[in-house]
């Protein structure tokens, strides 16, 4: 159908439209119209995906001046191809609705691992491995040495690409990753590169937030993209620990020692290099008295995104005289890492601030903070120099160069904590440094400063004013939006006691306690025998959930439940999850059903959805809070409380919760689905946890299901079974949360739709 | 770092933890029995390298890696002499090439590369610079004074954090403990029944609780952000919608309630635009202008001031 959004000529490719998808599009038209940044929570299942395509693609076609590109980022490969997916359907309605073939170039990018086509890179298992093979082949300078010997190995593709792929653009049309694939393998051309090389002039980019958020891979990638893009960060509800995860390094002895090995093999290849071909140092070496000047006129005139890991002022300055011939350097690299080493080698744990590891450097080993902030760029320089064909051998390296960069570039933001064992083992030495971001800020920051329009959105981003205070940003336009139904098919249920008037809860206290345990077995008991089909169960963690389920088979409650459905685990082992998962749908496909026990946080909780019958029950026991004896975590929330005046405890239950609502969301993937969602713990009765619930689960939880006991949540349940249970017709949506275009242009829906975005 | 050892008696970490390793000026390490052992007259030569070497010399070896024990120590002393600040050159060109230098002295000490000649530089680079050196010792660089103070900040921090703590905790104290007084002399004093006290008290002291409570969520703001920009206000609402009217143009109006302003063409006429006709005549010259016009009051508008003079 075709939509007039606030004179906006949209089409949307289905013949019906759900009335928050309208309201959800105009809300991203007034933030597009703003440019600025928006933060926008919709229910999953309700089609945000396909809103957000159709309205920024009519916008692109409509003022293609303001908006040239769309960065879609998501988070796995799955949801990258359900995108494209999506958009291709909207590409197809745009040709037969307008008759032609607009001329849009959309495509996907993911890893070499996924592009690859080459007959022996393509073989191997693991991404680093692929990338370092890939490098070895189409590195620069490992081309240039071909001229002169030609026995090198080459890969036909990239060269075939590199040869003519620059000059013909990618034809337009929507490509995923298998596209890309069968595209560069009817040319003869690297998918992988020619992907890299197209995004530059797509309209439509789809690909993982790494490629955004991680300096590494931004750098690479993403740092010529045009400044008038759009881009959408689509489950975005972690998108915090992803900016902290990018910025933050880990340090173990097993890192300083491959460490170690680099910079031996650095020092033989400079003696090698000096005796062979000194002309080559000498040229790196008159560079670098020069200064960074080519990085820095980039950045001025704005080409390129910012990283943060190579801040301003260095590229202002010349590198410092004293890393600034190899050996030197490679000295320098050598005296940081036996500090590290010293540094490793403590009896307790340690924490200090950038400042204080600063000043105890310079005293131990005369290191100034002015080449520590070079090293990074300094290494890659030296690297490039020397042409060593692996870098994927350098990671080591290159990590502590980064680390050295950080630690004293950025005073504040981060806390570095050298632990010599792990609190659970703490016989066994195990010493790790953490230098760990506390300021998710830092790694999103060139993003917000270089976009006209961020965008984040996610199904659960409640409350929403959390986002923009920890990100450091601020949005034109804040809104969730609710589910309209036409008949409520969830049911959240709060449970708090047992038949026996026990208090359900996973707090610390009573973590161990029998009774608890016993109830929370015949809760899933008595829902295994009264829910249809599949019923998901999420424990705090796999410790909990191991115990837990250790005593339930010792009181035999798991063998009443395996009457009623089979069960399945989750591990923390990937294989074996996805072969348990496999085995529950089968399971959920024919006879009585199954239960799978699985844990928040888990991969099961992120990304896997349980749509009709996969999941017509999610049992959530406990609050899933995160270990908070943790330093990193205790750390963290020090800095939120100084730093964004949010209290540590409104900080752990908002983390808790937008868990919790990840888990119980899961069984929920669209408008005839049904789910119910038992949330087993009494402290979720509480109006500070119950308030951090999304809007639209929130709306559904009553006075009259909080605190219930067993058997009152089992009568709820089987009057809300029965109900759900008959017949759903289309008929029955329309005109309530299903719109036919008339519909939706009569006066009264307009009124009803402009209520529907609550505004925070 | 169990591998490592004594390289004379060969014991190691391994088997005797306690070990205790030691490095002298020549890079070489020995454990601290075996020091006691050779050099028990106070001097003796390196078991590897047979450099004449003093006891009083030996430090614990801090690094894995014995030579960088002797790089640092070298560095140390090639510090001490070469102390020049950035400030001291004219480039930071200079500065760099400076600093390079000192690092090729550093690498050559180390690797006993051309030792005698360098140490003759040094020489002489601290005969030429003995004052600038001296003067040097005494201050800091400035990168080490920024850390400095931001040590000192975030001390100053904690420490202001911990007291405030503190003081909230003993405020709150304070307060409960007045309330049960106050309910103590009520019940002595008051005709009311205790029971209905009690109540009163119950209700105030969950007044209390609240208000202690919200106490505790109006945290201090911070005034830096972590890029050490100061940070105005802190809204913990969402930032308000900016919907203003755009600005459109009108054509200036003035009310001056005196006679007409006469027209462009008709001021050259009516005689008020020759003084205008140019600022960098002086004034000087401009009364001398006005008297062979014959005008002996003039008003006109100074080009700097643009205030009306008269004379």
């Amino acid at each position: 159908m075709k939509l007039n959004i606030e004179g906006l000529l949209v089409y949307f490719p289905y013949d019906y439209i759900y009335p928050e998808q309208y309201s959800y599009m105009l809300e991203l038209k007034r933030t597009l119209d703003a440019k600025g940044h928006g933060v926008l929570e919709m229910p999953s299942g309700t089609g945000k995906t396909i809103s957000l395509l159709s309205l920024i693609v009519a916008y692109q076609s409509a003022f293609p001046l303001e908006v040239t590109k769309l960065i879609y980022c998501s988070r796995t490969v799955p949801e990258i191809e359900k995108v494209v997916e999506e958009l291709r359907k909207l590409m197809e309605y745009y040709a037969k609705e307008t008759g032609e073939r607009n001329n849009f170039l959309a495509l996907a990018l993911s890893s070499r691992k996924n592009l690859c086509i080459h007959p022996e890179v393509s073989a191997l298992r693991f991404g680093k491995e692929v990338d370092g093979k890939c490098h070895s082949l189409t590195a620069s300078y490992i081309r240039s040495q071909r001229h002169t010997d030609p026995n090198l190995p080459l890969c036909s593709f990239y060269e075939e690409f590199d040869a003519v792929g620059r000059q013909v653009p990618l034809p337009a049309g929507i490509y995923n990753l298998d596209d890309l694939k069968d595209f560069g393998k009817r040319k003869g051309w690297c998918p992988y590169y020619l992907a890299r090389y197209s995004i530059l002039h797509a309209n439509i980019v789809v690909y993982s937030y790494h490629y955004l958020l991680d300096p590494k891979i931004a750098d690479l990638v993403s740092k010529e993209l045009a400044k008038n893009s759009v881009v959408v960060f689509d489950e975005a509800h972690n998108i915090d620990n992803v900016c902290i995860d990018s910025m933050s390094v880990n340090i173990t002895r097993r890192t300083l020692d491959r460490c170690q090995n680099n910079v031996d093999t650095l020092q033989n290849t400079i003696h090698n290099i000096k005796e062979s071909d000194a002309a080559k140092l000498k040229e790196e070496y008159r560079r670098l008295v020069e200064g960074l000047k080519e990085a820095n006129v980039a950045r001025e005139t704005d080409v390129y995104l910012a990283n943060p890991v190579l801040p301003d002022e260095i590229l202002r300055e010349a590198v410092p005289g004293s890393i600034r011939t190899a050996e030197h350097f490679v000295g320098f690299l050598k005296r940081f890492l036996e500090y590290l080493k010293s540094r490793l080698r403590v009896q307790h744990v340690v924490q200090e601030s950038a400042p204080q590891f600063l000043k105890d450097i310079f005293e131990k080993v005369c290191i100034d903070r002015k080449p520590l902030r070079f090293c990074a760029e300094r290494l890659q320089s030296l690297l490039r120099t020397l042409e060593i064909a692996d870098i994927a051998d350098f990671s080591a390296v290159t990590l502590i160069s980064n680390f050295a960069t950080l630690v004293s570039t950025y005073s504040q933001g981060f806390t570095i904590i050298i632990e010599p064992f792990e609190d659970r083992t703490p016989t066994i030495a195990n010493p790790v440094l953490h230098f760990s971001c506390m300021d998710p800020s830092i790694a999103i920051k060139p993003v917000f400063q270089r976009f006209q329009s961020v965008v984040i959105t996610s199904g659960t981003l409640s409350p929403l004013d959390i986002y923009p205070r920890i990100l450091d940003f601020r949005p034109v336009t804040m809104a969730s939006f609710t589910m309209t139904l036409a008949r409520t098919c969830l049911c959240p249920l709060i449970v708090g006691r047992g038949n026996d008037q026990v208090t359900l809860s996973s707090k610390f206290e009573t973590r161990e306690d029998i009774a608890v345990i016993r109830n929370y077995g015949n809760l899933l008991l008595e829902m295994s025998a009264i829910v249809p089909d599949g019923i998901v169960a999420f424990f705090t963690s796999y410790i909990y959930m191991e115990n837990i389920v250790a005593s339930w088979y010792e009181q035999g409650i798991l063998e009443n439940i395996q009457r009623n459905k089979l069960i399945f685990i989750e591990t923390p082992d990937a294989a074996e999850t996805s072969m348990a998962l496999e085995k529950y749908q089968q399971a959920c496909e024919n006879g009585r059903g199954a239960i799978l026990l699985s844990v928040a946080r888990g991969k099961v909780s992120e990304g896997i959805d349980f749509v009709h019958h996969f999941g017509r029950a999610v049992i959530m026991f406990g609050v899933p809070y995160v270990y908070t004896q943790s330093r990193i975590l205790k750390a963290r929330l020090e800095y939120l409380r100084d730093q964004f005046q949010i209290r540590e405890n409104d900080f752990l239950t908002f983390d808790a919760m937008r868990h919790a609502a990840q888990c119980v969301g899961r069984a929920l993937r669209g408008k005839t689905d049904y789910g119910l969602m038992v949330f087993a713990d009494k402290r979720y009765a509480r109006a500070d946890k119950r308030g951090k619930l999304p809007r639209w689960i929130q709306e559904h939880i009553s006075d009259g299901s909080l605190n219930l006991t067993i058997d009152e949540t089992v009568q709820l349940s089987k009057h809300f079974l029965r109900q759900m249970a008959q017949p759903f017709r289309q008929e029955d949506q329309l005109g309530l949360s299903l719109l036919t275009l008339e519909q939706l242009e009569s006066e009264e829906m307009l009124k009803k739709i402009t209520q529907i975005a609550h505004q925070t | 770092m169990d591998d490592q050892g004594c390289p004379r008696c060969k014991t190691t970490k391994y088997r005797n933890p306690s070990l205790k390793l030691m490095v002298n000026v020549c890079g070489h390490t020995l454990c601290e029995n075996c020091v006691e052992m050779l050099f028990v007259r106070g001097s003796g030569n390196c078991v590897q390298c047979d450099t004449p070497l003093r006891k009083s010399n030996f430090r614990v070896q801090l690094f894995e890696d014995p030579s960088v024990d002797k790089e640092v120590e070298i560095r140390k002393k090639v510090l001490k002499i070469y102390n020049k600040r950035e400030f001291d050159f004219p480039s930071l060109r200079e500065y760099n090439d400076y600093l390079e230098q000192v690092e090729d002295i550093v690498y050559n000490m180390t690797n006993n590369v051309d030792v005698e000649n360098t140490k003759l530089r040094m020489d002489q680079y601290q005969r030429e610079n003995r004052d600038l050196i001296q003067k040097n010792k005494a201050t800091l660089t400035r990168e080490q004074e920024e850390l400095e103070e931001l040590l000192l900040l975030e001390k100053q921090g904690n420490e202001q954090r911990r007291l405030e703590v503190l003081q909230e905790e003993q405020r709150q104290l304070q307060a409960r403990r007045k309330n049960k007084q106050a309910l103590l002399d009520e019940l002595e004093k008051s005709q009311v029944p205790a029971t209905i006290l009690l109540a009163q008290h119950k209700a105030r002291a969950a007044e209390l609780e609240v208000e202690i409570e919200h106490q505790k969520q109006s945290v201090k703001p911070a005034t830096l952000f972590s890029s050490g920009i100061q940070r105005q206000t802190v809204s913990l609402l969402p930032p308000p919608k900016i919907e203003e009217v755009l600005y459109k143009y009108k054509a200036l109006h003035i009310e001056t309630y005196g006679p007409l302003v006469p027209e462009l063409e008709q001021l050259g006429r009516i005689g008020y635009v020759f003084i205008f006709f140019t600022y960098s005549i002086t004034i000087k010259t401009l009364t001398q202008q006005y008297s062979m016009l014959g005008l002996r009051e003039c008003h006109y508008l100074s080009p700097e001031g643009g205030a009306v003079k008269t004379f």
